[in-house]
């Protein structure tokens, strides 16, 4: 809090919002005192009573917690060859507001798969059979209306902490809500997940250091906490962080679900403190419960089946030595290559294999009063009609998203080294060369030549130095992604804001190395010449821009955007009328309709009018007649001078439109069509394997194998 | 303590004993003190505080303690592998002795996987195993050593399959792991130092990884030193010692069983369902203390105050006692007696061969054939580039089709000679991110000795060759007969030798600038800049005649491959040929009027000569990449030795070092590695070779070849730091530069 003074923020506004969040935060004490004195009954913090409030639109705020009940849940998914694997079998299990659940087993025991399923956001490929209720009623969760924290952070690492809580909560709180309230939402929830300290600090990219990986983490579970939600889903909030750091994120998630809210976290290889934070724990392994019920009476039940957890070991480290059954490979392995030696034969699971001890726990569970219980209260759960959570998504309008996302795009590309900066450094490297290359060309008969060559360098070559501004723009749809994912904008506001954002910068670079250029060669005198040929320039580098983004929709892989992008504009310089001429150019396909989509054709078309009009060159000797430009323009570069220099001009602004229209559709297809052709394909592809009557049912390692790419999958997970 | 622990602590020994007479490595230390001295405003840091311990054959030694606590100081300057920039003091002693343990007389596995992704793990192991045994062992003895060794690390199961790229799945990473030390153990070191070998593994192949070094710690009888971070309770029971570090200092070492006795003895008694590592690390980690800060300015946990009972304390109190009580305990006592039971023990360490015994050629060799396996193999480095190049060329040959001999052919043919020289060679560039792969693997490798320079680059050369040919030959040939350029096989010859020399030139060229900036964003905008700039001055884009005389035409016309190429092209193509005037009926236009009066060029000497020079430039630049990977591998000793002795002085101006100081973490390491990061594409793309980016320390540690160490007594005078000084400045360095300016400093250390 002793940073209250928020960006943009009057010291006097920012000391009144630290007031409230104060007087709040002691509220909020005691509401917690309450929650945890009345468990049944559990507290909202005033925060988040005053945005509940706004949403349900009722005086007097009913019950608003979630009660999220799931029954047989089974999920399949359909491979490549038509066959299916249950991915989960038959999981029946709850959670309940106030708690913390905690999703454990091995690597590929359908950890996430579980998460994906129960969050309503399982791949197209996979099919969910089963019931899953909130509050009793069936739920639609995907696109925001429970919270979903994704592993990895996608943040945009120029903005400070509270810039990137505050950014999101004016995308997505309603318009009307006053900017007091909003700061006081950010500045609670800043306080909320303990990063007060780092409020200010940037998030940090590669060039510029920044927080912590747990700062990180956490920063991500604030953005989803914003909106208050009252179910919240993590996956593997704590993996690749240390120790003090993972407890700090289990310990604010705690906190989280101490507030009234019903919290469920797949976890791998939690350590002992972490351990200690979960309220209950749902242990997978090869997509079958091997337990539900309190953390803390795990161990019993373990001690129970007859693998009880020795001292002086973390209870999780022992739950997953007993059910991981890649223990079983080790040990194989190490046996057929070494000597081994049992230092434990009193270890119960020196006896027996791990596969062997899965199945004993397994059955065991499924006689055990755990599942009977379990199961008691799902039925009751499921008969309970409770409210009906249909928050999420965006409650801010259209206009408001568009002007936040371009306000919070410029701040990243003006502190992004790596976007403009270094681009605009390059640009005037090279334009300067160029310049000293082509020094004061005049209008010798050489300089012909020259000019036409300048052109095409310029327009070829410096454009083609965009694609620098790759990688920074894979980043920004990584953000992008997470961001429509959750809900928080639509297609359009993005694509808008992007546009509009990068504008500034591209005519400050187009404009600052067109005008070295110009003056340095000495292009065509004269204050329009002038404007057109950088406006030419700002046409072309922008409808590069625009290229490159509709690939990185499509290959969102940086090297094999790279290797497209520049295989695409060398095509189309090919075609552009300088390496061969307009008229010599082959008619099918090349000249029509290749040279007509390439952008260099109409910027050299452009530009050489532009240049060439009005000025008289040198013949090879001096005795011969001068030779005027218009004489030049037609029999030397074939172009077809009737044709205002402005029309071309115009064609390469609609280019920059039609590209920019191309991007949202991909955007949309990517979106909507494929997931559902996807779907669709693997649908018909099971059916016919049904058909067939070839059912088998083989464990799969992971789900997600199936879902993305091979190339996504962390590397380390054997 | 009492009775109890000294049989435990005499069990300890008897291997001792054993092993040391058998060759096994017992390494002590005594009073070990880092010191990271500050520069500009930063403060003197000491990342070590005298520590005491000790490493006997047939046992493992964990160092453990919170990110930041000095466990890699600790690992790398037992290995010798200091930072330069970092002044170490105490003893090290190895069998009683003080050696050097740089340059393979001691294996140490980094904590990155550094290996070759398509080779298969057999391959691997051979590959490292023909580079480095002496090149008189026969086939079958190699191949002896090598099955040995995978059955020793487990890998028989896996030793067909391939490491694994970013379009081929491979192995997992336990076993990427087991495999990086498989590679470390072929010479049979006896002693190991791994950094954080289970960081990143889940807990199955993090036990088998520690399993598999037990077996080499007991049958082997070799001494293992392993960092490790946050072990789970099976892997924290198969250590032997424990070395648990705080901020640099003791908080406890020796036998791992009896850590949670001590840890009760002094008051913080491990709870009987917590792994034992977890509550160490627990009461010493500071961080938790910020955690509790920021946990109660926030809003929630006041009615659980009591969840943990260590929060009654604060960490750095709790933290402060440990270091306290071990100081004055029974513990450090016997510590203290067992280092010098050791170092009396006389062993007999036989003398590491260091580095490589293969011979020259056997290198090249082996080099040659596994760096055209990977080629071979890796999609993205040669072959996507041939399909690119074929398509390419296609493109061309369809667009100039059937040039003819009219007026605007003679245009046309110039800007086609134009772009293949410049375009299709600046498609190169695609293969920067492969070749960033092995250069990192290659780096590894030197530092470790295995082979040199000159080795690597010829192999480079002769394993590309046969990928260049086809490619170049193969778009040549499609270009030339669809164009239909001067018929004759001599002059398609030259046309395809021209594109390969060409494109060699600017692999050669893209090759330097990986050496001198290895960030792969930076590189490929940099690359791409010098391609497109000798572009421009090649003679297409502005006659040659007409560049600017200053800069421009002399020298960087000349030093172009494109002027020669292009030259080269011109002679070749149009000399000897006729074409129709720009009006019709004129006299017919000659090649030779064309080349001396259009394009400004001079036919005085052959087209061949033109040729030649690309082929000279092409040495030119392979011998310019040798001379920036030795100067990149000689200067940064220099660098190092300049600061070092900047530091001395301002060292003995001060009264003391102790003037301390937060510890911070020195390393990144414990961020999210981003191996291949760019090639798995939606991970960063930036970060493929950060080392740039990253601190002073972390991208000097280990990273070079030559190493220094500086060792200065602990009672140091004024004197004998102006000894140093007077030392440095005066010898000349002699022979290598790196290794001049070792036995600079530590001559200097032992004279004084």
């Amino acid at each position: 809090m002793k940073k209250g003074g928020a960006v943009g923020m009057a010291p006097q506004e920012a000391a009144a919002a630290v007031g409230q969040v104060k007087a709040e935060l002691e509220d909020v004490g005691k509401a917690a005192g309450r929650a945890v004195a009345v468990a049944s009954a559990p507290a909202m913090s005033p925060l988040s009573e005053t945005l509940w409030r706004e949403k349900a639109a009722v005086e007097f705020l009913g019950d608003v917690s979630a009660r999220l009940a799931w029954r047989d849940l089974t999920v399949t998914v359909a491979l490549g060859s038509g066959e299916t694997q249950a991915v989960l079998e038959g999981l029946t299990g709850y959670a309940e507001p106030g708690t913390i659940t905690a999703l454990m087993g091995p690597s590929g025991s359908g950890k996430s798969t579980m998460l994906d399923a129960l969050a309503g956001r399982l791949a197209a490929n996979a099919f969910l059979s089963g019931t899953v209720l909130l509050n009793g009623r069936k739920a639609n969760l995907s696109f925001g209306a429970a919270a979903y924290v994704t592993q990895d952070d996608n943040l945009i690492g120029t903005l400070t902490v509270r810039e990137t809580i505050s950014y999101s909560a004016r995308l997505r709180l309603p318009d009307n809500m006053p900017m007091e309230e909003k700061r006081a939402l950010v500045e609670g929830t800043i306080v909320e997940m303990g990063l007060q300290d780092c409020a200010d600090t940037v998030i940090g990219n590669w060039h510029l250091r920044g927080v912590s990986g747990g700062e990180k983490r956490r920063v991500s579970i604030a953005l989803e906490i914003l909106m208050r939600p009252r179910l919240l889903f993590l996956d593997e909030p704590t993996s690749g962080l240390d120790s003090a750091s993972a407890f700090f994120v289990t310990q604010t998630l705690r906190g989280l679900a101490r507030d009234g809210r019903t919290v469920i976290a797949s976890i791998h290889q939690p350590s002992s403190e972490v351990f200690e934070l979960f309220d209950r724990l749902f242990l997978l392994s090869g997509g079958k419960t091997v337990y539900f019920g309190q953390a803390s009476e795990a161990c019993e039940f373990f001690a129970q089946a007859g693998f009880p957890c020795p001292p002086l070991r973390n209870p999780s480290d022992h739950f997953l030595r007993c059910i991981n059954a890649d223990f079983d490979k080790v040990k194989a392995t190490l046996k057929g290559s070494m000597k081994m030696r049992f230092e434990k034969p009193d270890d119960p699971l020196e006896r027996t294999t791990t596969s062997e001890a899965i199945r004993r726990l397994i059955s065991y569970y499924q006689r055990s009063q755990y599942y009977f219980v379990a199961r008691q209260k799902v039925d009751e759960m499921a008969r309970v009609k409770g409210t009906v959570l249909d928050a999420g998504g965006s409650q801010a309008s259209f206009g408001m998203q568009a002007f936040t996302l371009t306000k919070r795009s410029f701040v990243n590309m003006s502190r992004d080294f790596g976007y403009y900066w270094l681009r605009l450094i390059i640009y005037i490297v090279v334009t300067v060369c160029i310049g000293s290359i082509y020094l004061n060309v005049g209008t010798k008969y050489s300089s012909i030549l020259a000019r036409g060559a300048c052109a095409s360098f310029i327009f070829g070559f410096v454009t083609f130095m965009s694609i620098g501004g790759f990688p920074s723009f894979v980043e920004d749809m990584k953000v992008f992604q997470r961001e429509r994912m959750n809900g928080h904008y639509g297609v359009l506001a993005f694509v808008i804001s992007n546009t509009l954002s990068a504008m500034p910068f591209l005519i400050l670079i187009t404009f600052l190395s067109g005008t070295l250029c110009y003056f340095m060669v000495h292009l065509h005198p004269g204050f329009t010449h002038y404007i057109f040929f950088v406006l030419c320039l700002y046409a072309s580098v922008t409808v590069v821009e625009s290229l490159m983004m509709a690939i990185a929709s499509i290959i969102p892989n940086f090297l094999m955007g790279i290797i497209i992008g520049a295989g695409i504009q060398g095509i189309f310089m090919l075609v552009s009328g300088y390496f061969r001429l307009p008229h010599d150019i082959p008619k099918p396909f090349w000249r029509y309709p290749m040279s007509y989509i390439s952008f260099h054709y109409w910027a050299l078309q452009g530009q050489y009018q532009n240049d060439l009009v009005g000025l008289v060159f040198d013949n090879q000797d001096d005795e011969l007649p001068k030779i005027p430009g218009e004489y030049i323009l037609e029999n030397v570069f074939q172009i077809d001078v009737r044709r205002s220099k402005w029309l071309d001009l115009s064609v390469l602004f609609s280019m920059i439109i039609i590209y920019r229209l191309l991007f949202f559709v991909m955007i949309k297809v990517s979106e909507d069509v494929t997931p559902w052709v996807r779907g669709y394909i693997a649908r018909r592809r099971v059916q016919h394997k049904r058909r067939a009557a070839e059912l088998a049912m083989v464990r799969t390692p992971s789900l997600r194998g199936y879902v993305v790419d091979a190339a996504e999958l962390p590397a380390d997970h054997p | 303590m009492g009775e109890g622990n000294g049989t435990a602590w005499a069990g300890a020994l008897s291997p001792a004993a054993r092993y040391a007479e058998t060759g096994g490595a017992s390494l002590t230390w005594e009073n070990l003190t880092a010191v990271l001295p500050g520069s500009g405003g930063r403060a003197t840091k000491k990342l070590l505080q005298g520590l005491y311990g000790y490493a006997v054959p047939g046992r493992i030694v964990a160092i453990m303690g919170p990110s930041g606590s000095g466990k890699s100081t600790l690992l790398d300057s037992l290995s010798g592998r200091l930072a330069r920039n970092v002044l170490q003091t105490g003893k090290v002693l190895l069998n009683g002795k003080k050696r050097r343990l740089d340059f393979g007389a001691v294996a140490y596995v980094t904590q990155e996987n550094v290996l070759l992704g398509t080779l298969t793990v057999r391959e691997t192991v051979t590959y490292s195993a023909l580079l480095r045994l002496p090149s008189s062992m026969s086939k079958a003895e190699v191949r002896r050593v090598v099955d040995d060794t995978l059955n020793e690390m487990g890998l028989r199961e896996c030793e067909d399959r391939p490491i694994g790229t970013w379009h081929l799945r491979g192995i997992s990473g336990g076993e990427k792991k087991r495999l990086c030390i498989a590679l470390e153990i072929l010479t049979r070191p006896r002693l190991l130092f791994l950094d954080e070998p289970t960081s990143g593994l889940d807990s199955a192949s993090a036990f088998s990884v520690i399993e598999t070094l037990r077996t080499l710690a007991i049958d082997g009888g070799r001494t293992i030193i392993s960092s490790v971070h946050q072990p789970s309770s099976e892997v924290f029971a198969l250590f032997d010692d424990l070395c648990l570090l705080s901020s640099g200092e003791t908080v406890y070492f020796g036998d791992a069983k009896l850590a949670p006795q001590f840890f009760a003895e002094t008051g913080f008694p491990c709870p009987s369902r917590r792994n034992p590592s977890d509550h160490f690390l627990r009461c010493v980690n500071s961080d938790f203390d910020d955690v509790a800060t920021a946990l109660k300015g926030s809003m929630k946990l006041r009615a659980e105050a009591d969840l943990d009972p260590l929060l009654k304390y604060t960490t750095s109190e709790i933290r402060e006692r440990l270091v306290d009580k071990y100081r004055i305990s029974d513990y450090a006592m016997m510590v203290r007696s067992t280092i010098h039971e050791i170092s009396k023990i006389e062993g007999v360490l036989e003398e590491v061969v260091k580095g490589s015994q293969a011979t020259w050629f056997k290198q090249l060799r082996t080099l040659t054939r596994r760096s055209y396996t990977n080629m071979y193999r890796d999609f993205g480095y040669y072959r996507l580039r041939i399909i690119i190049y074929v398509l390419m060329a296609i493109c061309l040959g369809t667009i100039y089709y059937d040039v003819g001999n009219g007026y605007t052919a003679i245009q046309a043919r110039a800007s086609c000679g134009g772009f293949v020289s410049g375009f299709m060679t600046f498609m190169s560039i695609g293969g920067f991110p492969s070749f960033i792969e092995e250069m990192k693997v290659f780096s590894l490798e030197r530092q470790n000795g295995h082979y040199g320079v000159a080795a690597y680059i010829i192999s480079n050369f002769l394993s590309s060759m046969p990928f260049l040919l086809t490619m170049s030959w193969a778009s040549a040939s499609i270009t030339y007969w669809m164009v239909k350029f001067r018929p004759g096989f001599s002059y398609f010859a030259f046309f395809a030798l021209n594109l390969y020399g060409g494109v060699s030139v600017i692999e050669s060229l893209m090759m330097i600038i990986s050496a001198l900036v290895p960030n792969f964003l930076m590189g490929l905008i940099l690359g791409a800049g010098v391609i497109g700039i000798m572009m421009l001055t090649s003679g297409f884009f502005r006659l040659l005649p007409e560049l600017p005389k200053i800069f421009w035409k002399y020298p960087v016309s000349y030093i172009v491959y494109g002027s020669w190429g292009l030259k080269g092209a011109y002679k070749n193509d149009l000399l000897g040929l006729e074409f129709e005037p720009m009006t019709p009926g004129g006299d017919k236009l000659t090649g030779e009027y064309i080349i001396t009066n259009m394009m400004g060029l001079s036919v005085s000497y052959s087209k061949w000569l033109d040729l030649a020079m690309i082929f000279i430039l092409l040495l030119a630049y392979r011998i310019t990449f040798f001379l920036v990977l030795k100067v990149k591998e000689a200067a940064a000793p220099y660098i190092r030795v300049a600061y070092t002795q900047f530091t001395v002085k301002r060292l003995e101006r001060r009264a003391s070092f102790r003037e301390s100081l937060a510890m911070t973490s020195l390393s990144k390491r414990h961020n999210t590695p981003h191996p291949m990061a760019i090639q798995e594409g939606l991970n960063s793309p930036m970060q493929i070779g950060d080392i740039n980016w990253t601190s002073i320390t972390s991208s000097s540690k280990g990273f070079h070849n030559g190493l220094i160490k500086m060792r200065i007594p602990n009672r140091m005078s004024n004197r004998s730091l102006n000894h140093i000084i007077k030392m440095s400045r005066t010898n000349p360095t002699k022979g290598k530069a790196s290794k001049g300016a070792i036995e600079l400093v530590q001559n200097s250390s032992f004279k004084i």
